[in-house]
């Protein structure tokens, strides 16, 4: 007899049949649980002949056989290396939620998605959207296409956190949500635990919120895990919200994860995505500027070593007018590691006076990286300004030997370079913790300076 | 102090330097004139390490020391000072932080003890007004956005800051006001004393009216053509380097 292997969709529809209906969980998200694992069922995988696809080889992750992320106790000092002073906290550990890791800040309605009632607050909010803007809403009409990662996340996540900004709020201290992956010591191999983080935030009329989400694993953990998360964010006429996503998952991870937000009229979300790590990573991000006004700013940050692989998606849909959208993607690659940004701005017809930027810029430190920039404008109103610039260059010789030539020795020099030119995405912040941090991850992985140990 | 024999350089195939003989004493100021595209600042970046240009013949020694087996960085450690004809604009790097870093860089490889915020700050701040740089300057990224003479300045204020034993000056005066001109030459003659030296790369024997130097060179084709004493600047001046020609070639 020959064992069956099964496909990798039929793996996750496994999952899904495994896990079986939850009593607790509210009908509208019970609903929209099926409809996506139907879609995803229906649709499969995407293959490089996919075109939002092409350019991501996904076809490690698919060899991979996937578990359930097992249950770890994650100790309080474990932890605590990645949470931040002077910020309130969800903690998640492989995607479930760690009651007493966490502190919820008393402004803000918070529920575990995986039990409503205990935590109460968000509860009808969840109702209402989770699910709903992923992959209900077909935007862009031409291609509204199912993003399947963030089906495969509706359709199994676990559990998750809803926050609540409410109306007028001014929330001083930003809230933490530290996504810890704990894969058990001693896992098969050949084998993947899988968890599937999820947050939808809403941030109600005229408020101002700041969430920062870390992707971490606990010490030592070395690959043998895949995060896809997804998150939303629906921001009310008038709201501010703040965002960080720092990514630093094991260099050899998984990472596929999706974001959508929604802004109403006079909405403003300032968005930052900075990847460290995660061995095969992709973020799809959406911005709908659904109302007048409406205002986002989605900038990022890769450092990439190795034979780290990571594609940004972006794409921003001005549907209104006088909206403005800032995109400013800045990556250094060294060794083979790769990147694509692949930005699309999508202006509707009704959307004049339209002001859209973009910008990626490269750097690549060894002469096996390689990066990919794909703008692509989809403009049909008239009277707006569009504009897009992107650039892969080489660390710049002549400072190089200027630096040297005053005393600083190769390695000082080449990181002062490096540093220079991603410092503006990490110095971004005013939360000065969290800036610290982020300085403190860069000039780390610039540390080893040239090529990393390998050859430049 | 340094000792230039029989140097010559190339780039790409083309020889630029071709037979350079120099040599400079402690306590001396050498000033090195000569046409546009003779070598001057090919000299200079040859002096400095850069790997650009490739030396297929000829040494040079500082005091003693082979300087090709050097790297940029330990050249400047042995307190060779390049101050750039063209001044390189590095964004994002704050000026009083990389001078810092530059700074303390050197104490290190000396073994001296690193200077702290403090120490350096108020280092930086006398020698700025030395050399009248602006403050505002200094908080700003390295030459980035400085007009012609901010940059030239900059690189004075640095060698201040630095204090190199041997400091080689390329057409520092090229853009400066008379008032820059001064403060620039009052810089040098601040540093001047009878353990350093300068070689000043300059068209204009201007500057050397505030920076009398003890022996003038001509450039010429990569060979130095002529040398004599401030009155050979004098003579250029006069004549151009026209006048030179045949004269003592090959010198
Ligand atoms: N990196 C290079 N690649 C090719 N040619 C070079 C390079 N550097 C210098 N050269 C050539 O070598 C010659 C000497 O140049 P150099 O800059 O040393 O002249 P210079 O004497 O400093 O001139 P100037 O007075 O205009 O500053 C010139 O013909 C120049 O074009
Ligand atoms: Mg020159």
């Amino acid at each position: 007899m020959t064992a069956v292997t099964p496909t990798p969709t039929a793996q996750y529809l496994d999952l899904f049949a495994r896990r079986g209906e939850r009593s607790g969980e509210a009908a509208p998200v019970r609903l929209r649980r099926r409809q996506a694992i139907e879609r995803f069922e229906a649709a499969g995988f995407p293959g490089r002949g996919d075109e939002e696809w092409r350019q991501t080889n996904i076809a490690p992750l698919l060899r991979s056989a996937v578990t359930e992320a097992s249950r770890e106790e994650v100790g309080a000092r474990q932890a605590r290396r990645f949470l931040y002073q002077g910020c309130d906290r969800l903690v998640f550990v492989n995607g479930r939620f760690a009651v007493e890791l966490s502190s919820i800040p008393k402004e803000i309605a918070v529920s575990s998605l995986a039990d409503l009632e205990a935590t109460g607050g968000a509860a009808d909010a969840v109702a209402e959207h989770l699910g709903a803007t992923v992959d209900g809403r077909a935007s862009c009409s031409a291609d509204a296409v199912v993003h399947p990662f963030a089906a495969l996340n509706t359709g199994l996540f676990e559990d998750g956190a809803a926050i609540v900004i409410p109306a007028g709020a001014a929330v001083e201290r930003p809230l933490q949500v530290l996504w810890l992956s704990a894969p058990a010591a001693g896992a098969a191999a050949d084998s993947l635990e899988v968890s599937f983080p999820r947050l939808l935030v809403v941030a109600g009329e005229n408020s101002q919120a700041s969430i920062i989400e870390t992707f971490v694993a606990v010490n030592g953990a070395a690959g043998g895990y895949f995060v896809c998360p997804a998150a939303e964010f629906v921001c009310r006429a008038g709201s501010v919200l703040h965002h960080t996503r720092l990514q630093a998952d094991a260099s050899d991870a998984f990472h596929l994860g999706f974001q959508h937000t929604e802004l109403e009229r006079s909405a403003v979300f300032d968005s930052s995505s900075l990847t460290f790590g995660g061995g095969l990573v992709r973020n799809d991000a959406v911005a709908l500027l659904d109302g007048e006004g409406a205002h986002c700013t989605l900038d990022g940050l890769y450092v990439v070593a190795g034979s780290q692989f990571v594609d940004n998606h972006m794409r921003v849909e001005h549907r209104q007018p006088h909206t403005t959208s800032h995109q400013l993607y800045k990556g250094v690659l060294d060794d083979r590691a790769r990147s694509v940004f692949n930005g699309r701005i999508y202006v509707h017809k009704a959307a004049q006076k339209t002001d859209a930027k973009q910008t990626n810029r490269n750097l690549l430190l060894s002469r096996s990286a390689l990066a990919n920039s794909n703008p692509q404008l989809e403009i049909f109103a008239d009277d707006v300004r569009c504009t897009h610039g992107s650039t892969i260059g080489r660390l710049d010789e002549d400072a190089l030997f200027y630096l040297r030539a005053r005393g600083l020795p190769r390695e000082q020099a080449y990181g002062m370079l490096v540093y220079a030119f991603a410092r503006e995405l990490v110095e971004k912040t005013s939360f000065e913790p969290l800036r610290q941090d982020l300085e403190g991850r860069l000039r780390a992985s610039l540390n080893g300076g040239p090529g990393g140990g390998e050859a430049a | 102090m340094l000792r230039v024999s029989g140097l010559h350089a190339r780039v790409e195939e083309q020889e630029i330097l071709r037979g350079v003989n120099l040599e400079v004493r402690a306590g001396e100021v050498h000033a090195v004139m000569g046409p546009n595209g003779s070598g001057k600042s090919t000299l200079a970046q040859v002096l400095a390490g850069r790997e650009d240009y490739e030396v297929t013949a000829g040494s040079i020694e500082l005091d003693g020391e082979d300087l090709q087996e050097m790297a940029p960085e330990e050249r400047a450690h042995a307190g060779l000072f390049l101050a750039f004809q063209y001044p390189v604009e590095i964004p994002g790097v704050g000026n009083s932080y990389f001078l810092k870093a530059a700074v303390n860089a050197t104490r290190k490889a000396r073994g001296e003890q690193e200077l702290d915020a403090m120490d350096f700050l108020q280092l930086l701040r006398q020698r700025a007004k030395l050399v009248d740089v602006d403050e505002a300057l200094l908080r700003r990224p390295v030459n980035e956005g400085f007009s012609g003479g901010e940059k030239k300045r900059n690189e004075i204020l640095q060698m201040a800051v630095l204090e190199p034993r041997l400091a080689v000056l390329d057409e520092t005066d090229s853009g400066l006001d008379i008032d820059a001109l001064k403060t620039v030459a009052a810089g040098v003659n601040a540093l001047r004393n009878g353990d350093r030296a300068f070689v000043v790369i300059t068209h204009y024997q201007r500057l050397l009216n505030y920076i009398v130097p003890d022996h003038v060179h001509v450039l010429q084709g990569g060979r130095i053509v002529r040398s004599g004493g401030s009155e050979l600047a004098h003579e250029l001046e006069e004549k151009g380097y026209a006048g030179l020609n045949g004269d003592s070639a090959g010198a």
